[in-house]
């Protein structure tokens, strides 16, 4: 009786153990809110579940979770060495525009790129009669993703791995958009609903 | 004593029956039409019923819902997958004015909860029974869909 006690205790804490030990369900969330029509729509994804969802699909330049990039874009630009540039790049602010209307900015900065956004309504910029408020965009993309990305050695994006990545890496906000009808939200983290 | 001992037998064959009847959980579909004589419905049915009616089923009724099943069905078995080694979650909501809809898991079920200004609607399915609901579909698909749909698994 004793000994049958001392393995079921054993047996309990090498679950507890185990279970300890296994990572929390990574969540990617997307949140948008339409002012205007007083609409929102939130939804929550697993991103393990996104992950095989995706390598299932084949539809248009979409296959087994690559995304098989464009001829013409291909002859043109090395997207590849492009990337290992940015990668290789100290931390940097690569493209910088600012104007009476406008702020743009692409940075990298503590492994991530970073692109930002502002456009101030234009005087007598008008919407439905109304003057046009500013909007401001912000990505954030981590280099990790990047590389994931084009880690394959192929053309193709590997939209399958870049998730896998994401689904590693802490909680973040990868893309905020505000605007004065709309705003926009796409963030990673380990909780299964949406703030 | 005869007596009590086919009571007993009795008894173990309900239960037993019971366990096999909902072991499969149950589907929940309630509605309820708010304008003034409205009507409201509330149907609890076991899963188990969702694969034996399709038996029944015609099978001209569903070579169309095969034939278009045939292309998705690696990804529908992944997501049905996915959806059952998940935690609860609410995956879908959408808020609007005079509307709500939301599309999540619960306690193993897809349920589905849509407000608006006419109707409340509220279905749970559990997600056990959907797979097998689309594993049946799949395997009544038509000769030549079964043996496409095979051929395309094979090159992904």
């Amino acid at each position: 009786m004793k000994r049958a006690i001392q393995a079921a205790v054993m047996v309990l804490c090498m679950a507890g153990v185990a279970m300890a030990g296994t990572p929390p369900e990574r969540w990617l969330h997307v949140s948008v809110i339409d002012k205007d029509s007083g609409e929102t729509v939130r939804v929550n994804v697993p991103i393990a579940m996104a992950e095989k969802v995706l390598g299932t699909i084949h539809q248009g330049n979409l296959h087994e979770g690559k995304i098989k990039i464009d001829g013409r874009f291909d002859d043109d630009v090395d997207l590849r060495a492009l990337l290992e540039a940015v990668r290789t790049a100290p931390d940097n602010e690569f493209v910088s525009v600012q104007g009476p209307h406008e702020d743009v900015s692409v940075a990298k900065m503590g492994g991530n790129l970073v692109i930002h956004v502002r456009e101030n309504g234009k005087k007598g910029d008008k919407k439905d009669g109304e003057k046009k408020d500013d909007s401001r965009v912000e990505v954030t993309v981590p280099m990790k993703l990047v590389d994931a990305l084009v880690a394959n050695g192929s053309k193709d994006l590997d939209v399958a791995a870049a998730l896998r990545v994401l689904g590693e890496m802490g909680d973040m906000t990868l893309v905020t958009v505000q605007e004065a009808e709309q705003s926009v939200r796409i963030w990673v983290d380990s909780k299964n609903k949406a703030e | 004593m005869i007596f009590g001992k086919f009571a007993m037998g009795l008894l173990g064959t309900a239960v037993v029956g019971a366990a096999m009847v909902s072991s499969e959980g149950f589907v929940n579909v309630r509605v309820h039409e708010k304008q003034p004589g409205g009507h409201n419905i509330h149907v609890i049915a076991p899963a188990l019923l969702i694969p034996l009616s399709m038996r029944f089923a015609p099978q001209h009724s569903l070579d169309e819902a095969t034939a278009q099943m045939k292309e998705w069905l690696p990804t529908i078995r992944a997501a049905m997958e996915g959806l059952r080694e998940c935690a609860d979650a609410d995956f879908v909501e959408v808020t609007g004015p005079g509307e709500h809809v939301q599309v999540s898991k619960s306690g193993g079920a897809i349920v589905v909860d849509v407000d608006d200004e006419g109707e409340t609607v509220h279905v749970s399915v559990p997600v056990r029974a959907m797979e097998n609901a689309v594993e049946d579909l799949a395997e009544r698909a038509p000769v030549e869909s079964a043996q496409a749909a095979d051929s395309q698994a094979e090159i992904q």
